[in-house]
């Protein structure tokens, strides 16, 4: 039982973190506190639906499909809008990511075939369960486990040993300097936004099986504000560390404490968290 | 003289064109809006920080007010309390960012919203929990206040008084803190101004004026729900803010007028769609959204507002 409460915490973990990650990768390159990252996650979700229900693609290549069409999103959205939230107050770019996560959020409740039925992502195992000696463990969150620590291993690889990474990396450190070695900067802007925004999609898509996909799924992002406060708003394994964190206590006071202040937990820790580590709960050397 | 003559024609215009109950009812609600709009107005326009809750410092200043006169307190007793509540959670709110300023207030202030909801959710043996609780009229010196006519006088008394209240302290050694902690903290420290606690006080300030507001609220819609006072109210009243101009206090009555008008001419446009067009919904959040970024990247400083970029952050 324990086992399996751990497993699905991790699971879910896994998903906060994503989200997190996501926020922290942009908030890092640009300066943007982004509150659309739900909604990029709910829409990358119901774009792997329209490839796999609408238009009959497999499963592996409606996923690839939706994360490589919100990576082209995010980099749209970058060009066109975001970019020209830079250098202003913090607020101006933040109402500016409410603004257009309503418009993503309103665009998809209007379609009626969005919002009139249910929707689910097939995914492999999901259902099944898989026996660890005593321990048994849910399919579908095994595959999430799973998946995310791919992800993150490849994430790892791009940036610390592509070109593209390494520039971003420095971007975010010190733009100006970053320039001066010859790395266009706003070329990187529109990376972050596109790499955000595919990682929220990923994240879309793995949450996808534990719930349903419907257009309130994104609400799940603002879990990632407390991930990232944990892990110190800085740093990328820090905010994969702070999500899979509060996954695991959430699951867990929810096994042992009353109804209701699961959901609260987070944002008790959020508070706890600025107040005495400031810097978040793990030492950070930078992503 | 000039914006108190456009407040005049603008309020004839209504008056004409949606008759004068409707007209005056309205009329209560810009001004409620526009005193939670004064109390948010001070801590970003002013002392240049995020609030993402105030939403939930309304919500309380509600909550109170509605319970304390269910159980049959007047109104001299409750409203004080519920204010004092409400700018109690506003000062809770300050406190992780008084050592951090800028993002750390945007997080707290996001977990205490959250949290409030939260709480005004599970505590059902006190606020009813999501079935809501049914508000009684105000009653002021035996007289029931639950016409329009009676509403709008009432709000429109009080956001004069928060008004002058507001003008007071932004001229003030405090609001002259403020503006220094807003353009430069290093230097403001320097002269000797104790930025903390000046930013707890925009909070309490601003918190206690949401509360306020909350006040009237309850009353006038006679009927409470925590959704009501969810995320989406905190960046309503932040997009008020921003539409008025964030760097002037007047900015906070333009903005109140149009947040309550936007909503029902948006719903105006909606009934003229054709109904295939998808769920009303859907289409009302996509056209609020389209507009808060179309007035973002077109007129930054706010409708109101002809100056410079309001609130540029430093750091």
């Amino acid at each position: 039982m324990f086992a399996q409460v751990l497993t699905s915490g991790i699971a879910t973990g896994c998903v906060y973190g994503l989200v997190a990650l996501s926020f922290v990768l942009i908030y890092k390159a640009t300066g943007t506190v982004s509150f659309m990252q739900g909604e990029l996650l709910m829409l990358g979700a119901f774009a792997a639906v329209f490839a796999h229900d609408g238009l009959g693609w497999p499963l592996l290549l409606a996923f690839a499909g939706a994360v490589a069409a919100m990576f082209a999103l995010g980099a749209l959205l970058e060009r066109s809008v975001l970019r020209r939230a830079i250098g202003q107050a913090h607020l101006t770019a933040l109402l500016l990511t409410f603004g257009l996560g309503m418009v993503l959020r309103g665009a998809v409740t209007a379609v009626p075939a969005a919002t009139h039925e249910m929707h689910r992502l097939p995914l492999p195992f999901a259902g099944e369960h898989i026996a660890f000696g005593a321990v048994v463990v849910a399919g579908e969150h095994l595959v999430v486990i799973l998946a995310t620590a791919l992800l993150c291993l490849g994430l790892g690889l791009f940036f610390r040993f592509s070109r593209a990474g390494l520039a971003l990396r420095a971007c975010s450190e010190n733009p100006r300097v970053a320039a001066l070695m010859g790395v266009s900067v706003n070329g990187m802007h529109t990376l972050a936004w596109a790499l955000g925004a595919a990682l929220a999609a990923c994240a879309g898509l793995l949450l996808a099986p534990m719930t349903f996909v419907f257009p309130g799924m994104g609400l799940i992002a603002l879990k990632a504000f407390p991930a990232a406060v944990l892990g110190g708003m800085s740093s990328l394994a820090g905010a994969l560390a702070g999500g899979l964190f509060l996954g695991v206590v959430e699951a867990i006071a929810g096994l042992y404490l009353p109804e209701g202040v699961k959901d609260a937990t987070a944002y008790a820790l959020l508070l706890v968290a600025l107040l005495v580590f400031p810097r978040g709960l793990f030492v950070t050397r930078g992503a | 003289m000039k914006a108190l003559l456009t407040a005049a024609v603008l309020g004839m215009v209504a008056v004409a064109l949606l008759g004068a109950d409707y007209a005056l009812s309205q009329s209560a609600f810009v001004a409620t809006w526009a005193i939670a709009g004064l109390g948010l107005s001070l801590i970003v326009g002013q002392a240049g920080q995020i609030s993402l809750g105030h939403g939930a410092f309304l919500g309380i200043g509600a909550y109170v007010e509605g319970l304390l006169a269910v159980a049959g307190w007047p109104p001299w007793v409750s409203a004080p309390a519920a204010v004092a509540l409400a700018a109690a959670a506003g000062w809770v709110a300050s406190l992780p960012g008084r050592r951090l300023g800028g993002m750390a207030f945007a997080m707290s202030t996001l977990a205490i919203a959250l949290l409030v909801e939260e709480g005004l959710v599970r505590w059902e043996s006190v606020t009813g929990g999501a079935a809501g609780l049914a508000v009684p009229s105000l009653r002021i010196a035996g007289q029931v206040i639950s016409g329009p006519l009676g509403q709008s006088l009432v709000s429109t008394a009080l956001l004069i008084v928060a008004y002058a209240c507001c003008r007071r302290w932004v001229a003030s050694r405090i609001g002259r803190a403020w503006r220094a902690v807003r353009e430069d903290e290093a230097a403001a420290a320097a002269v000797g101004i104790d930025c903390g606690a000046l930013r707890s006080l925009a909070f309490v300030l601003g918190a206690g004026l949401a509360g306020l507001a909350g006040v009237l609220y309850a009353h006038w819609l006679a009927y409470l729900s925590p959704e009501q006072f969810g995320l989406q109210l905190s960046f309503e009243l932040l997009m008020l803010v921003f539409i008025g101009g964030a760097a002037r206090l007047a900015g906070a009555l333009w903005g109140a007028a149009v947040i309550v008008a936007l909503p029902q001419l948006i719903s105006l446009f909606t009934d003229a769609l054709p109904a295939r067009w998808g769920s009303a919904s859907g289409v009302e959040t996509l056209a609020f959204g389209l507009l808060i970024v179309l007035i973002i990247l077109l007129r930054p400083a706010g409708i109101a507002g002809e100056r410079r970029q309001a609130g540029r952050e430093a750091g």
